[in-house]
């Protein structure tokens, strides 16, 4: 295999990679982009739900892909006392229940029609730098390794991404900043299509279980345990498993696939680029520390992402100083967001179940208009001020 | 944190990759403090000389395929 030439290499081909792929080549950049699987969107890493005002910003149309609409969240306390939020306040996470390979491939798709070469089955080995500058990537496609240079790289390999830490942008996280998923898609459950669910507590430390629902008595059960809340091997299986036997609706039901992986909920990276480089989504700890969501955030970033690679591709400046462009402009999009949510997850993690419980019946009885960390704890206040003297610094 | 713990480092490291718990979700490959596991679609392995032992893929594991003796 020859080796490669291309403005623009893009490293994985999840939403994060397509959306920056796409965006790049629709300003003018030959684009390339690697997907190590044979297939683009499989296996599903997702719990498949996510919000819906942000697509048509990155000009993402509605496909076969959407599964199903909710109207709203239910947020259960460890008592199981519901909150219901509707889905013009919760804003984030719930709008639709999505099939995460047919969305996968959409956005490939998109990228290929605007231009992007897609190469499957290939994966970065590693980096190619030149006086401290990334230049491409070593590349194995199909068993055979060969070099594709180009000015700029962008690394979206997802959470487990390598391509960061080999350009030296420090990815790491910490055990708390890190939740250990597990999700079975189950058949014959009572979940409820109107909602997604979510339950708060000591069901899953650090986290919660998540109930989203597929139709036809399809749902996707799953759960998220704070690494450093883990005492013993496999409790993100044991969890979810203890939470489905006391569930009867679900612990009826059968386990028809399971995905697992890790997401992280840390405050934002303080660099994402470097010469010649760019991190975009999960790669970049871009999910948001709350909710865990990070597909919104990955093609919101992914868009800038391609349109600043373009351009330094077009000036011929691959570094650093130009590729700040980025880094503001994602920042100035998504950080203030990531920072709160995460301030915010770091103080919900240390509440007892009793607190879950004073929070969520309070909230169960008033009418929020808006919902904000800032609107619930004056409601909170209001009848339980004993709970809200810790978060003073959030009124 | 990431210095390796000589004692620690004569326990052995345990990843079982060959399909009967792994589920090669690659959350130990993310989480690994020194950079040292490495998931391939179908196999994981890690680098031994720059594996601490440490545990933190252990628990990040969700299925509980990875073992520290």
């Amino acid at each position: 295999m020859p080796d490669l030439k291309t403005d623009v290499l893009v490293i994985g081909a999840g939403p994060a990679g397509s959306m920056s792929a796409k965006w790049a080549a629709k300003h003018g950049a030959r684009v390339l982009m690697l997907e190590k699987r044979q297939e683009i969107g499989s296996p599903v890493r997702c719990g498949e739900g996510m919000s819906k005002d942000w697509l048509k910003d990155v000009g993402i149309t509605p496909g076969r892909w959407i599964n199903l609409e909710v109207e709203g969240a239910r947020i259960y306390s460890p008592s199981e006392k519901v909150f219901e939020i509707n889905e013009k306040h919760a804003g984030n996470e719930v709008g639709y229940v999505v099939e995460r390979d047919e969305f996968d491939k959409q956005l490939a798709i998109d990228a290929a029609n605007a231009g992007v070469e897609v190469k499957l089955k290939t994966a970065a080995v590693g980096i190619l730098k030149e006086n401290g500058r990334v230049v491409g990537a070593k590349v194995k496609e199909f068993g055979q390794t060969y070099e594709i240079r180009a000015p700029i790289t962008i690394g979206a390999d997802g959470f487990e991404s390598q391509v960061g830490r080999w350009a030296g942008i420090p990815t790491n996280i910490a055990m708390r900043d890190m939740d250990t998923c597990l999700q079975y898609r189950m058949t014959n459950v009572d979940s409820d299509v109107r909602y997604c669910d979510f339950y708060l507590g000591k069901v899953a430390p650090g986290g919660y279980v998540w109930v989203f629902p597929k139709g036809d008595g399809l749902a996707n059960v799953g759960i998220g345990v704070q690494v450093s809340q883990v005492k013993s091997p496999a409790d993100a299986r044991t969890y979810l498993d203890r939470w489905i036997d006391h569930h009867p609706g679900y612990a009826k039901g059968k386990k028809i696939d399971m995905v697992g992986g890790g997401v992280s909920i840390s405050a934002p990276l303080k660099q994402t680029v470097a010469d010649g480089i760019l991190l975009v989504g999960d790669a970049a700890r871009m999910i948001d520390p709350l909710t865990g969501g990070g597909i919104a955030n990955g093609c919101i970033a992914g868009k800038i992402a391609g349109t600043v690679a373009a351009e330094a591709a077009h000036a011929g400046d691959p570094s650093s100083a130009f590729l700040q462009k980025y880094e503001k402009g994602w920042r100035a999009r998504l950080e203030e967001k990531l920072y709160r949510n995460w301030l915010a997850k770091e103080k919900l993690v240390t509440l007892s179940d009793e607190t879950f419980d004073k929070v969520v019946d309070v909230l169960s009885g008033v009418t929020l208009e808006k919902l904000s960390v800032h609107n619930i704890l004056k409601a909170v206040r209001d009848k339980y001020p004993e709970v809200t003297k810790e978060f003073e610094a959030f009124l | 944190m990431l210095a390796g713990d000589p004692v620690a480092s004569k326990r052995s490291l345990h990843i079982e990759s060959s399909g009967q718990l792994c589920i090669y979700c690659g959350a130990c490959v993310g989480i690994c403090p020194l950079n040292c596991i490495y998931l391939d679609e179908t196999r994981i392995t890690f680098d031994e000389k720059v594996c601490t032992r440490c545990d933190v893929c252990v628990k990040a594991c969700p299925v509980g395929a990875i073992e520290i003796g």
